[in-house]
């Protein structure tokens, strides 16, 4: 009887026990418990927004450059899998993707997860999956596929190991490209499937990234680089840019910059400056193509046309700075026109242009750099960003009357010096000049790829007549006989060199032993309107002496070609 | 069939009318352990028809599941194959292809403006 009471005491402390932890778990400490239980059964995971595809214009359709793929990364247990079967499937269906010596994977003892295969497709990874092997499993990931591998690479940019966007269009259309991610937040099995089940069940759907489509013909794009290797392999080149618009609308159709990168293989590249685009981020000065526009805003002003004549002695002073023409033959000296020292590319006469634009035909004055600058800063834009959706970078115009040595320097800005400024709005204040004197913003963004269907996005565009149609058919008749290299019949083909000094220690390279090359030009049919406007500039990265000669030259293949690619019809001899 | 007991009584006659209804009807109630069991009963299969209807949604979770996956897996292949005739339609794939090899240099016989 003793004992049965002993054994109701024990059973009642027992039980007393158990209620008291009992009422400590679910009465207070019940927040910290279903959180714990939150924690082991709530799923929450990111959905994962799909990036957008990249598409250029090939024969009028759109044609993908940039395209997402799923890989996998193979793991093994090495302790687990079977060494010769594992070894012949990736050999069979994954020989280039293999990133492990498998002998010495196999060789560590302890080691029970190792990748021995990277980037491998959904086809192949599903063959080795077949196969059945022990201890193989698969860890998926998305990429980026370029199955035009290097081309373009400049323009293009690439995704990081974070999904970001950098350079190119990847970086300055991340917000077209990169969707919205959604959430996933639900109960969940052991296996991690989400269960209906619950009261806090969140879904939200990501929205994916959209395709962009550029205006960049593809067969033109590969083609103006290959021209632009051979050239960069012919000289001391190291790199060359190159651009090409369409005359009338200003729409890019190819932007080269070289040397390429491989985008897929980004972190190989040992010079971060491989991935610029020299077109819009690197302002320069590209010397004598602005002699075009200094021309131009003086005779569209009406103070002087291609025959008015100036004493030409291979020098002028300027704030007593000496400034000299490149060119000094014995034939130039005296009484000149404009259109011969055009031809020339003399800087007496850009300045001699900037004078008459002042109205003194004997010094540069205040009015005459007001002038200047308005056709330069207000009209061609130059020192302004294009806005065509590409990175650009910051470039400047010196303030017509602020700073020590005004008319010097907008002496040496007649001929393309002391100013800062992009390919990209070089190229498209030289189409104002060629095309009939319109300004038109530069567009590289066809639209958006919705259903197959290219859809226009909207962007402020800048379209406004800043020359008359005079002065551009002055411009294209001066630039047509400045063009001597190539002549096509039935195609006019127009153009200005400019070989710019490069600066060193803060000043300019007087040995002329360090320039940057470059060429602006168009092609037409004789006696029409231009129908390409094609921009080259060449240079070596450690100093070498091109002139804008050598960019010419691969204008003119580049010329030559667009004749053929695009079959323009040749015009009235 | 449901037993009833109909007892007649005479009624006082000053209430005994004519027509009217004198029988009076004993309704038997249920035991309590009935009760107990019944509502026993319906609780226990208000509770399969709960659990039931539970395990049913839990089931086509995991339908979805599935389907989603066979999604994953189809987008997968698509993209493979998106990227396999991206590479076959490439450029430098048609350059250097056996057929471009064999044709012969393209002459202008049209212009564009035509």
């Amino acid at each position: 009887m003793q004992r049965i009471k002993t054994l109701k005491k024990v059973v009642l402390v027992v039980f007393a026990i158990i209620a008291v932890r009992l009422f400590f778990i679910q009465i207070i400490e019940h927040d910290a418990w279903v959180a714990r239980a939150d924690e082991t059964h709530t799923l929450l995971e990111t959905i994962v927004a799909e990036r957008g595809e990249i598409y250029m214009m090939d024969a009028g359709e759109p044609v993908p450059v940039v395209l997402n793929q799923t890989v996998y990364s193979v793991v093994i247990d090495p302790a687990v899998t079977n060494r010769e079967k594992i070894t012949d499937a990736l050999n069979k269906y994954a020989k280039d993707n293999i990133s492990a010596d498998l002998d010495w994977v196999f060789s560590r003892e302890g080691l029970r997860y190792y990748v021995v295969a990277k980037n491998v497709s959904h086809t192949n990874a599903s063959k080795i999956a077949e196969e059945g092997i022990n201890g193989v499993w698969f860890k998926e990931s998305n990429q980026r596929f370029y199955p035009e591998g290097k081309m373009a690479s400049g323009l293009l940019g690439f995704v990081n190991a974070d999904g970001l966007g950098q350079y190119g269009v990847e970086g300055s259309m991340n917000h077209l490209l990169a969707g919205k991610n959604g959430l996933l937040k639900t109960i969940s099995d052991i296996n991690n499937v989400a269960l209906s089940i619950g009261n806090d069940n969140v879904k939200i759907a990501a929205e994916d990234g959209k395709d962009v489509v550029l205006s960049v013909d593809r067969g033109l794009e590969q083609r103006v680089e290959e021209l632009a290797s051979a050239t960069v392999n012919k000289t001391v080149a190291t790199h060359a840019s190159v651009l090409v618009l369409e005359a009338e609308t200003n729409e890019v159709l190819a932007m080269a910059n070289l040397p390429n990168y491989d985008p897929g293989n980004y972190g190989y590249v040992k010079d971060a400056s491989a991935y610029t685009n020299y077109v819009t981020q690197v302002p320069y000065e590209p010397a004598s193509v602005c002699k075009s526009f200094a021309f131009s805003a003086a005779i569209n002003e009406g103070a002087m046309n291609s025959n008015t004549t100036y004493f030409n002695e291979h020098y002028t002073t300027v704030d007593g700075w000496k400034i000299q023409n490149a060119s000094k033959r014995a034939s130039l000296y005296g009484t000149i026109d404009m259109k011969k020292a055009f031809y020339w590319s003399l800087n007496t006469a850009s300045i001699q242009a900037l004078r008459l634009l002042g109205g003194d035909p004997t010094s540069i004055n205040q009015a005459g750099r007001e002038k200047l600058y308005d056709y330069y800063y207000n009209k061609f834009r130059l020192g302004q960003a294009t806005g065509i959706g590409l990175l650009e970078a910051a470039s400047s115009i010196p303030d017509p009357n602020e700073g020590y040595g005004r008319n010097s320097t907008y002496a040496n800005m007649t001929f393309g010096q002391n100013l800062n400024i992009t390919m990209i709005q070089t190229a498209t204040a030289f189409s104002a000049v060629v095309n009939g004197g319109y300004y038109r913003s530069p567009s590289i963004l066809k639209g958006t790829l919705e259903n197959s269907k290219i859809v226009p996005v909207d962007s402020e565009k800048t379209e406004e007549q800043i020359l008359s149609f005079e002065t551009s058919a002055t411009m294209r008749d001066m630039l047509i006989n400045n063009h001597y290299t190539y002549t096509r019949p039935g195609y006019d083909i127009g153009g200005k060199s400019g070989t710019a000094q490069m600066i060193i220690d803060g000043a300019y390279d007087a040995t002329m032993e360090n320039t940057v090359a470059s060429y602006a030009g168009f092609v037409a049919a004789s006696g029409e309107m231009p129908s390409y406007v094609i921009m080259v500039k060449m240079w070596n990265d450690t100093g070498a002496y091109l002139a804008g000669s050598d960019a010419m030259l691969l204008f003119d293949d580049i010329a030559n070609y667009l004749i053929d690619y695009f079959q323009i019809k040749p015009g009235v001899v | 069939m449901r037993n009833q007991t109909f007892v007649t009584r005479r009624a006082p006659s000053s209430s005994f009318v004519r027509g009217r209804n004198t029988v009076r009807v004993n309704k038997r109630s249920l035991g309590s352990i009935s009760q107990i069991v019944i509502v026993s009963m319906l609780t226990l299969a208000f509770g399969l028809i709960y659990v039931a209807e539970g395990t049913k949604a839990t089931s086509f979770d995991y339908e979805i599941s599935a389907v989603e996956s066979e999604i994953s897996d189809l987008a997968a292949r698509r993209d493979d194959l998106a990227v396999e005739k991206a590479r076959l339609t490439s450029v430098a794939a048609a350059k250097n292809s056996t057929v471009a090899a064999v044709m012969e240099d393209a002459t202008v016989t049209g212009y564009a403006a035509d």
